[in-house]
């Protein structure tokens, strides 16, 4: 009999006991809203997180910030809404802004876009952020330890009209194995870009090799700038030589921009000379 | 010197699009004059289907680091990320994984007590598939890139991501130190 209990009272102590935390698995869409709006018009959107059917019941919150990059894009930043002139922060309202999503669940989140009468012209641009919320009765780790928890955000864009699309295109270098674009941005509204980078051969008229360009998004504030660096392909494809070396980018208007240079291209274990 | 290049239009690339869709339209000649019955057009109904831009991820709970001397680095166990099913609007969109630390530092098991800050704690640029892995050093300010999926992959994943903390030789309590960490998966 004392066994018994001494068994049941152990058993109910491993049920009581806090759940250690397990890897997280969810699928959530990533789109980012872009609408253009008058001013005083309302806009909605949804954003989805749907838990895997193997998962603990976990909390999820969501909030609005502010948002940039850093002019390399390594570096991500977000504040309360309104740190940024061009917030949008503020005219966005979210429902729920916390929810318990059970194993296979949708948790549907409504982001609502409410402009002010008087506006200024131009765009504008926050953040959805939707973030795991550990849970209180999981088991601490023994030692020192991080706890993970998950975080998507996905940017919101706001234009109102005019607006204006403009970039400039500051420099173009290339070293042994990587290129970069150096650009402004010289509208009103942030800009998706995207492109390529053409090398050609002395005299020839197509390209020896063409590297795409990942995209990015060139902001207003709090800076105008921003670089986009891509990795060269192999020096089998792409070898040590002098080239003309041409970018062209997309950046969202009806005509392409373009720059180019004649540079020499120093590949690993070509001999050193100055470029251009 | 940097050169402005001109010319370089949308409508030409534009108009290659609108040589090949002329060139599907030609009709094909007749060969028989067999009478046959068409469907009733009328009574079609397009379907259209709606895709977002997607992702299914997988981050791990947690690393400890099991501190036995404060004065060397410790090194994590080895912890796998998967990001899979990605759908994105481009094929020059890619998916950014970084991390930010919730916290400047530590909790420390007693109030007060000396602790680790959260850029003592760092990761190596670690392989991956369909990625480029970056080392950094975590920050409570800005969120890190741990890794860029490729542009136009369907997924990217590694299992050997190091997490090391650094030495804290003025830490004086043992027991549980903790950081809440947060996996940030960006699409803006």
């Amino acid at each position: 009999m004392a066994l018994f209990l001494a068994l049941l009272l152990q058993a109910a102590a491993l049920a009581a006991a806090p759940d250690p935390p397990r890897p997280l698995s969810f699928q959530a869409t990533l789109d980012a809203i872009r609408i253009t709006v008058q001013p005083g018009q309302v806009a909605t959107r949804q954003f989805r997180l749907t838990l895997d059917r193997d998962q603990q019941p976990t909390q999820f919150k969501a909030r609005i910030e502010d948002w940039w990059r850093s002019e390399d894009g390594k570096q991500s930043f977000y504040a309360k809404p309104g740190t940024l002139r061009r917030s949008c922060g503020e005219w966005v309202s979210i429902n729920p802004v916390e929810a318990t999503v059970q194993p296979g669940a949708t948790l549907t989140i409504r982001i609502t876009v409410s402009m002010p009468v008087e506006v200024q012209a131009g765009g504008f641009w926050c953040a959805l952020t939707v973030d795991e919320v550990p849970s209180p009765l999981e088991a601490g780790g023994e030692g020192v330890g991080v706890r993970f928890v998950a975080s998507v955000s996905a940017g919101i864009f706001v234009n109102v009209e005019p607006v204006r699309r403009e970039a400039s295109i500051l420099g173009l270098d290339v070293a042994k194995d990587a290129a970069s674009v150096n650009l402004r941005n010289d509208g009103n509204t942030p800009l998706a870009v995207e492109g390529r980078i053409e090398f050609f051969s002395p005299g020839a008229s197509t390209p020896l090799s063409s590297v795409a360009l990942s995209r990015r998004t060139l902001l207003t504030e709090p800076s105008r700038n921003g670089v986009i660096g891509v990795t060269l392909p192999s020096a089998e494809a792409l070898p040590a030589g002098r080239y003309r070396v041409r970018v062209i980018l997309d950046i969202g208007t009806d005509h392409y921009i373009g720059a180019e240079r004649e540079l020499d291209l120093l590949r690993e274990g070509s001999p050193e000379r100055a470029a251009d | 010197m940097l050169t402005r290049v001109t010319g370089v239009r949308r409508l030409i690339e534009a108009a290659c699009a609108g040589a090949v869709l002329c060139t599907l339209s030609v009709p094909r000649p007749a060969w028989s004059q067999t009478t046959v019955t068409l469907p009733d057009t009328s009574l079609t109904t397009t379907m259209s289907v709606n895709v977002s831009e997607q992702v299914r991820v997988t981050v791990p709970a947690g690393v400890t680091f099991t501190v036995s001397n404060i004065g060397v680095s410790t090194v994590a166990a080895a912890v796998a990320i998967t990001a899979d099913q990605i759908v994105t609007s481009s094929a020059a969109k890619q998916l950014r994984i970084s991390l930010q630390a919730n916290a400047a530092s530590f909790t420390p098991p007693v109030a007060g007590a000396v602790t680790w800050s959260a850029s003592d704690v760092s990761w190596n640029a670690a392989t991956w598939t369909n990625a480029t892995g970056s080392a950094a050093t975590l920050s409570h300010s800005s969120s890190e890139t741990v890794a860029t999926c490729q542009a136009d992959t369907s997924s990217c994943s590694t299992i050997g991501l190091v997490f090391t903390l650094a030495p804290k030789p003025t830490v004086q309590r043992s027991g549980t130190h903790t950081l809440v960490v947060a996996w940030k998966l960006e699409s803006i």
